[in-house]
């Protein structure tokens, strides 16, 4: 397993983002699935998970229905608007801009300075 | 590129409050749904956890633990769906205890702000409930479903009476009424078996219109179909007034006989209480059921109808709209521009365009000035408010630094302004019932009373609505200074003692007040310069109104109770010259005068050639007042011609037609010249003798035809034989009191022709034409305005130069320690309200000069009395600057009282 990560400020809506444009999830489903895109490295508090989850769906960048869990019983199905697709690339983008430009500025050499 | 500017703003805003909705209105569901998630979340993750090999009991023990207090996720999940506002601004009846408290502890203040709301709610609401009213549904139509239908004639916008022959046409043609009927309102001499012998409004009605209004007898039955067969026994339906004033309300009665005029009828039916159709009638009578012809078919009735099952109004008049389409050679010209309209009853019976007072650029004005004044109201109570608020500086930013959070404390000031409002709107309102319940308002109208269908209580509705805007009312007048009082200014009063300053909206509030004040009043005297200009036309005509009776004589009508019409003339004129002769002959009385109308009533208009005045083509005719007079009109009033001369008995039956025109007429139809020997005619008359040429023989004075405005009041008098006027005024000029004639000339109509029909008696100075009602209800209405605009500005400005004066109370302490004279000190505190009633003058005055401007114009654009519109726009300004300065006063004096040690020892 490889050593996990503390999410950085405002990072937790896009990885939610993320999780949720991979297909229609649930709450805990959610939370097993960002797990297993990062290989275990992101582990979202359960807390935190919820208000996150509601906080998309009040701005409307997902929305949710009423379906059928694993184990039979009546689990809320959250799945990506069209706008929370639009933010979604937009923020990956924004990103994955601010993490080359890290990784650049952090791996360069003296002689690059 | 997307047709919806930045879209994804729309979408998220949309989806914003589409959730703050649900969490709002469904919150119990909202958090039930959360709960199932956050249980199933624990389940599920038990599971995981079982499958790894703990037990169930730690599995369930883990799971719960890793997910947390889930009051704690409910919190956060409230906060993320933006409920947090809403939580914070929680009503609590703490607040409306406050709001009491705040009442009693500034009671000035509280009045004035009360008082403001008190006025302005139930005004700004008064139009509106006035407008429904008069399109409310008759009392027992619950469904709505009787309209009348009427024909509006566009060129002159008013009512043309509807002929039974358009009766009997709509009840052929028209579908969309299950049935209509005919009403003919009159006023009957009306004996009972006691002997007694009174005038009774009455209607001959279609024997369906019981059925069409859906009322139904106290005793007896209604008309039935074979009533108004010929033939056919004489029946009458009473209204319960009539029952029991002349019947002792014997539960016999039916069967009793009742004489009306010479006829007998017998009584069926007893109408219920309060049942007065279509106005204020007690007895019915049942209209012929047979197709009229000739003169009989052009009777002039009101047409109501019961739409049928399923078709809307707006059916009913595209239906009425198609048949008046068609070719119909059969109208003359003059009918066949009238446009036939489906409208309430009430619109019907008032004569109101179809859109109702709505419709009336009048009423529109009077709305606007309504909601002028409850506009006007509001930023004042806003101002008090805020300078209540700004007393409690201390008190909110200790709260604040305690944690009350800012939507907290502008929930509390908006629940404390909405107990002002409501109790404001409450006194307003129960003030308006009690007013309603205690004036006799049908007095005012100058009627005996109002129609039995108009009900100008308060209504749920208009409670609501009081409810509503005292909600808005507080919105504005709390929420708007508690935003303002809660922001920056709070932290300034926790870092220590500050000033707090009225801003520039404040300052704009005065200034609209003082504005609309200068308008209003400048209105107020131009209209009071209109009723001076009433009282010197009523001088001019040079009646002795006051000395002179009007009475209204009807002769019976001709189809009902004569057996021809040639017999009916002859009696016609025999009672009216055996009437004259009576009256003339009764002690008291100096002379008698008979006209369609009398000088101040309201007179018939209609188009007029004069010969040698050649109109450009295209041009509409040219309107003027007629009037039928009795070949002694003019003596018996008084009156001599100004040249030329009177009529005499040959004018009447002489081939060689003449008129006698006033001096209006004179004046402005003939283009200058002598006016004796020009000629006019009357291209519409039906009478082929008055379609004929004119020749003017005399010219008389004004003679009260346009009280309003005399020397726009043209007319014509022609002569007419006795008996040829139907429906009389006579005018019986008294030696003493006028009034005092009014029973013995009831007895001596009863002598000549018992069914001659004696109706509205009225000293002749207490007529009023129909804008001289509505000048003097404006006038009345603005004074009142005017008053309560100005106490609503001086109680702003009070308020204002109040909190003024006690938050600079260091300030002056200092000022006066240092040295600074009183007369400086007071220019001090009052240059602000000093420059801000000049500003608010300054804006008023353009307002003011529109109004009068306006009022003064005459009929063709010209300006008549604009020194005299200036001059009040002057007194206007001046009387809302006196009493600014007033307003000014009392803070002033304060000033002055405030020794500077005590002054230093305040926190101001």
């Amino acid at each position: 397993m490889p050593q996990q990560a503390d999410l950085l400020p405002g990072t937790l809506d896009l990885v939610v983002l993320k999780a949720i444009s991979l297909g229609a999830v649930h709450g805990y489903g959610v939370l097993l699935r960002i797990e297993r895109i990062s290989k275990g490295a992101i582990l979202v508090q359960q807390g935190a998970l919820y208000p996150a989850l509601y906080r998309l769906e009040h701005q409307g960048l997902i929305e949710s229905e009423w379906g059928i869990s694993e184990n039979n019983r009546r689990a809320r199905y959250y799945r990506l608007t069209a706008l929370g697709q639009r933010r979604f690339g937009e923020e990956r983008a924004s990103w994955s801009r601010l993490a080359q430009a890290m990784t650049l500025a952090l791996t360069a050499t003296p002689r690059e300075a | 590129m997307s047709m919806l500017p930045n879209w994804p703003l729309l979408a998220g805003l949309v989806a914003r409050v589409r959730s703050l909705g649900r969490s709002v209105l469904h919150g119990d569901v909202v958090d039930a749904e959360m709960d199932e998630e956050f249980r199933l979340h624990v389940e599920l993750r038990s599971d995981d956890l079982r499958r790894r090999g703990l037990t169930k009991e730690d599995a369930d023990r883990r799971a719960r633990l890793e997910f947390g207090h889930m009051d704690t996720h409910r919190a956060d999940a409230r906060v993320a769906r933006g409920l947090t506002l809403f939580d914070e601004a929680r009503f609590s009846w703490i607040d409306v205890k406050l709001g009491v408290r705040m009442l009693r502890k500034h009671p000035v203040l509280s009045l004035a702000a009360v008082f403001a709301l008190a006025v302005g709610i139930p005004i700004g609401l008064a139009p509106g409930h006035a407008a429904r009213a008069l399109e409310a549904p008759l009392p027992g139509d619950t469904e709505h479903r009787v309209r009348a239908i009427r024909l509006w004639d566009p060129v002159t916008s008013s009512v043309t009476a509807s002929t039974l022959a358009d009766f009997e046409r709509w009840s052929r043609e028209l579908g969309s009424f299950s049935r209509i009927a005919a009403i003919s309102t009159s006023t009957y001499n009306v004996a009972t078996d006691d002997g007694r012998s009174a005038p009774v409004a009455g209607a001959e009605v279609s024997t369906s219109t019981f059925a069409i209004v859906r009322s139904t007898p106290k005793f007896g039955r209604a008309f039935i179909d074979a009533d108004g067969d010929r033939g056919a026994p004489s029946v009458a339906v009473i209204g319960h007034d009539l029952w029991t004033a002349r019947f002792g309300a014997d539960p016999d009665v039916i069967g009793r006989a009742v004489r009306v005029g010479r006829r007998m009828f017998t009584v069926v039916g007893v109408m219920p209480e309060g049942f007065r159709f279509p106005a204020s009638e007690q007895l019915w009578l049942p209209l012929p059921r047979v197709v009229a012809e000739g003169i009989a078919a052009q009777r002039s009735v009101r047409i109501v109808g019961r739409l049928a099952d399923g078709v809307s109004p707006e059916q009913a008049q595209a239906e009425l709209d198609a048949t008046a389409r068609l070719d119909r050679p059969e109208l003359p010209a003059a009918r066949a521009r009238l446009l036939p309209e489906v409208v309430p009853f009430g619109l019907q019976f008032l004569g109101l365009p179809r859109g109702g007072l709505d419709a009336l650029p009048e009423f529109r004005f009077v709305q606007a000035l309504a909601l002028a004044l409850l506009v006007v109201a509001c930023g004042n109570v806003a101002m008090l408010v805020y300078a209540r608020t700004a007393t409690r500086a201390r008190e909110m930013a200790m709260r604040t630094a305690l944690g009350a959070s800012r939507s907290r404390i502008v929930t509390q000031v908006f629940v404390e302004t909405i107990v002002l409002a409501m109790v404001a709107a409450a006194s307003g309102v129960l003030a308006i019932d009690w007013l309603l319940g205690h004036v006799n308002l049908a007095a005012i109208a100058g009627e005996s009373t109002l129609p039995y269908w108009l009900s100008l209580g308060v209504t749920k509705r208009t409670m609501l609505q009081a409810v509503v805007l005292a909600v808005l009312s507080a919105t504005v007048a709390g929420v708007a200074p508690a935003i303002r009082i809660t922001g920056r200014w709070v932290q300034q009063t926790l870092r220590g003692p500050t000033r707090m300053r009225f801003g520039g909206w404040t300052s704009a509030l005065v200034v609209a007040d003082i504005a609309v004040a200068v308008a209003v009043v400048g209105l107020a005297l131009a209209m009071s310069k209109h009723a001076n200009v009433l009282m010197a036309s009523d001088r001019a005509t040079g009646i002795a109104a006051a000395e002179v009776l009007a009475v209204e004589f009807r002769m019976p009508e001709a189809d009902r109770f004569a057996a021809s019409p040639s017999g009916d003339a002859d009696r016609a004129a025999n009672t009216q010259r055996a009437l004259v002769a009576a009256l003339e002959q009764e002690p008291g009385v100096r002379s008698v005068a008979i006209a369609e109308a009398l000088p101040r009533m309201e007179h018939r208009m209609r188009p007029i050639d004069v010969e040698g005045v050649d109109l450009p083509p295209d041009t509409p005719p040219r309107w003027v007042r007629s009037v039928r007079v009795d070949v002694g009109y003019l003596a018996g009033l008084g009156q001599r011609v100004l040249t030329g001369r009177d009529f005499t008995s040959a004018d009447v039956d002489s081939t060689r037609a003449v008129v006698i025109v006033n001096s209006a007429f004179a004046g402005r139809m003939l283009n200058g010249g002598d006016p004796i020997g020009r000629r006019v005619r009357f291209p519409t008359s039906a009478v082929s003798k008055e379609a004929g040429w004119h020749e003017i023989v005399g010219v008389v004075g004004h003679l009260g035809v346009n009280m309003m405005n005399p020397e726009h009041g043209e007319a014509v008098y022609l002569p007419a034989a006795a008996g040829e006027i139907p429906t009389m005024q006579v005018a019986i000029r008294a030696a003493g009191n006028p009034e005092s004639l009014t029973s013995r000339i009831r007895e001596i109509a009863a002598a000549v022709d018992p069914e001659l029909i004696v109706g509205r008696s009225v000293v002749l100075s207490d007529v009023r034409q129909g804008d001289w009602y509505l000048t003097i209800s404006i006038a009345g209405g603005l004074a009142l305005l005017v008053v309560i605009l100005v106490v609503l500005a001086t109680t702003g400005l009070y308020a204002m130069l109040s909190l003024s004066v006690s938050e600079r109370t260091r300030e002056i302490g200092i000022r006066s320690a240092l040295g600074g004279g009183r007369r400086t000190l007071v220019l001090t505190i009052l240059r602000r309200s000093l420059l801000q009633i000049g500003v608010g003058a300054l804006i008023g005055l353009p307002v003011a000069f529109r109004f009068v401007n306006e009022l003064a114009e005459d009929g063709e654009g010209h300006t008549t009395t604009l020194g005299a519109g200036l001059l009040a726009m002057g007194v206007a300004a001046g009387i809302v600057i006196v009493v600014g300065l007033f307003a000014c006063l009392v803070p002033a004096r304060r000033v002055l009282a405030i020794e500077a040690t005590q002054a230093m020892k305040g926190e101001g």
